[in-house]
């Protein structure tokens, strides 16, 4: 039998449920994995072997009826780190938080569990979920598993280096402009932001809250099918969840229109990308759905007004950091030098260039100028997707317009690592449902493409990536394909 | 238009951030790269659209008005970097701050 690390959860759940293998079993050969490679790639800030094991223990002594009736028995997951936890650390990827121990479990958390997850531990991020890279978390890099010397993307860095690794089959992501796409795409993993609402942001640690959203990062469309059917759902504590997901548009028709954005395919893209891109539209084609040429035109507009709303609401969402109710507190001889000494010790680079753009466009005199501006645009970028949605059922573009890059490579030009998230914002500001799959690799580096669907469409998105996925090539995992 | 070092520095008190000199440079040229890039969204005419601040277009109706579980004080004050008699405790904001036991 093949390492049971090597299983997708729908294998896991199955050889669980069937009583073939112990859910003890199954976590024990994925905390040996994660001990034997997390030093070296460092996606798990913790992890929770005895937590893990003994939730093992106790599935073991459910009847095959229980583990049936339960989607992810005997399934370990991991955590983005900006999810909170009871029974662990959550830290954001900052050092502001301290010692932080949440006085509840996010709404994604207690669903999870009652689905019989086995929550394994928490992964590396980009501080407070601000990068596409990992490198501006406050704990150290996360390493590609491709090539340690490349950036597993982010900000759901470790979340997707842990599934592409084998750690772990599943882990959650958040996704605010690409978080979670654009490291699937890097890692050569699934990864899928569900419409804006689907999914309660209930503990989820705000960064942007018009745009933030948690999703699955799995191996398989299938899988992130399964994950997302356990953790979507009206929540009461989170205002914005959608509480009627009947309006949803997901026509099954065959053969389904495909768009394809002739702006999403222009200057700028690394060939290997266009190459395995177009050959995942050519197998889309041959399935017998009709592609479609379609334009999306304010796309080429969608960084300036995201760099506008994301740093926006950041900088209102962490104005809650002030040494106060939690996390660290530098002292200082007066309150207002307390909240300054503390948040200028505590919060990163990136996060300081992020509150102060946010705090700037937020500004008097300068609201209408630059916030009001970009809330417009978003405005039009999402009446591009209105109209596409009116000719095409799906639209199809490449995730990120590059493959993982080196350390370092995008530390010094702010501008330059925002241009990567080009083809992920504009379904944030839309509020649209987005999947990104591995359709190839190109030199070495796994290559995603991404659908795009209309808002509420999840299902139907979900299941033409899963015929896509599968007429695919299985996809190597990388050390098959370094063999 | 381009940001000063006296601006950058209202902006930084704004935030509650204090810049060391040795942060203020790199801080002001990034954000006027930024600021010079947004630009580009001037070259929209964007008279007559109306913003969006939220996607949802479900309305996002209040819950009923019932007692549910709160947190224990125990709990919402465990994290408190600070914390005596039921409060958290913070330094001195009248006669111009002063240590406080």
């Amino acid at each position: 039998m093949p390492e049971l690390w090597t299983r997708s959860a729908g294998e896991l759940h199955d050889l669980f449920s069937q009583g073939e293998v112990s859910a003890t079993a199954i976590v024990k050969a994925h905390l040996e994995r994660i001990r034997a490679l997390n030093e070296d790639i460092r996606a798990f800030l913790f992890v929770d072997a005895d937590g893990a094991l003994q939730q093992a223990r106790l599935e073991d002594q459910w009847s095959i009826e229980e583990r049936k009736a339960r989607p992810l028995a005997g399934v370990p997951v991991a955590l983005k780190d900006n999810i909170v936890t009871r029974s662990m650390p959550t830290t954001a990827g900052s050092k502001i938080l301290g010692e932080f121990r949440s006085p509840y479990d996010a709404t994604v958390v207690d669903k999870l569990v009652k689905a019989g997850a086995i929550i394994i531990g928490k992964t590396n991020l980009d501080e407070f979920a601000m990068g596409s890279s990992t490198e501006h978390s406050a704990f150290g890099v996360t390493r590609n598993p491709w090539d340690r010397e490349r950036v597993p993307g982010g900000s759901s860095g470790g979340s997707a280096a842990a599934v592409a690794a084998r750690m772990v089959p599943v882990a959650l992501g958040s996704d605010t402009g690409g978080s979670i796409r654009q490291p699937a795409s890097y890692s050569g993993i699934v990864g899928f932001k569900p419409t804006y609402g689907r999914v309660s942001r209930y503990g989820l640690i705000a960064f942007a809250s018009s745009l933030d959203q948690i999703g699955p990062m799995t191996r398989t469309v299938e899988d992130a099918h399964r994950v997302f059917e356990v953790i979507e759902g009206y929540d009461p504590h989170d205002s914005t969840s959608i509480r009627d997901a009947s309006g949803s548009r997901n026509t099954e028709s065959h053969p389904r229109r495909v768009g394809v954005p002739k702006e999403y395919f222009g200057d700028g893209i690394d060939p290997y990308v266009r190459e395995e891109v177009e050959r995942g539209l050519h197998i889309l084609r041959d399935q017998g759905h009709q592609l479609v040429e379609i334009s999306l035109p304010h796309t080429e507009y969608a960084i300036a007004a995201y760099y506008l709303i994301a740093p926006a609401e950041a900088s209102s969402n962490l104005s809650r950091y002030d040494g106060v109710r939690y996390g660290v507190r530098t002292e200082a001889r007066d309150l207002l030098g307390m909240y300054e000494a503390t948040r200028d010790e505590g919060f990163g680079d990136e996060v300081k260039r992020r509150i102060l753009l946010g705090t700037h466009a937020l500004s008097a005199g300068y609201y209408d100028e630059y916030y009001l501006t970009a809330l417009k645009v978003r405005t039009l970028i999402r009446q591009d997707f209105e109209r596409a949605f009116d000719e095409v059922d799906v639209i199809v573009t490449p995730t990120t317009p590059d493959r993982a890059f080196r350390f370092g490579e995008r530390s010094d030009d702010p501008i330059r690592m925002y241009l990567g998230d080009i083809y992920t914002v504009t379904a944030n500001l839309a509020g649209v449902p987005g999947i990104s799959l591995p359709v190839g690799i190109g030199d070495g580096l796994p290559v995603g493409l991404q659908l795009l669907a209309p808002a509420m469409a999840d299902g139907a998105l979900l299941a033409l990536a899963g015929e896509l996925q599968g007429a695919l090539e299985p996809m190597l995992w990388p050390e098959e394909a370094h063999k | 238009m381009e940001l000063k070092d006296s601006e950058i520095l209202h902006v930084a008190r704004l935030a509650r951030l204090r810049l060391t000199e040795g942060e203020l440079a790199p801080v002001r040229d990034d954000l006027n790269r930024v600021l010079e890039y947004v630009e580009k969204l001037n070259e929209l005419d964007l008279n007559d659209v109306k913003p969006t601040m939220h996607v949802l277009t479900q309305e996002t109706p209040l819950r009923a008005d019932v007692c549910g579980e709160s947190l224990s004080v125990e709990d919402a004050l465990k994290n408190g970097p600070k914390v005596a008699d039921n409060m958290f405790v913070v330094p001195r904001i009248m006669d111009g701050g002063q240590e406080n036991a």
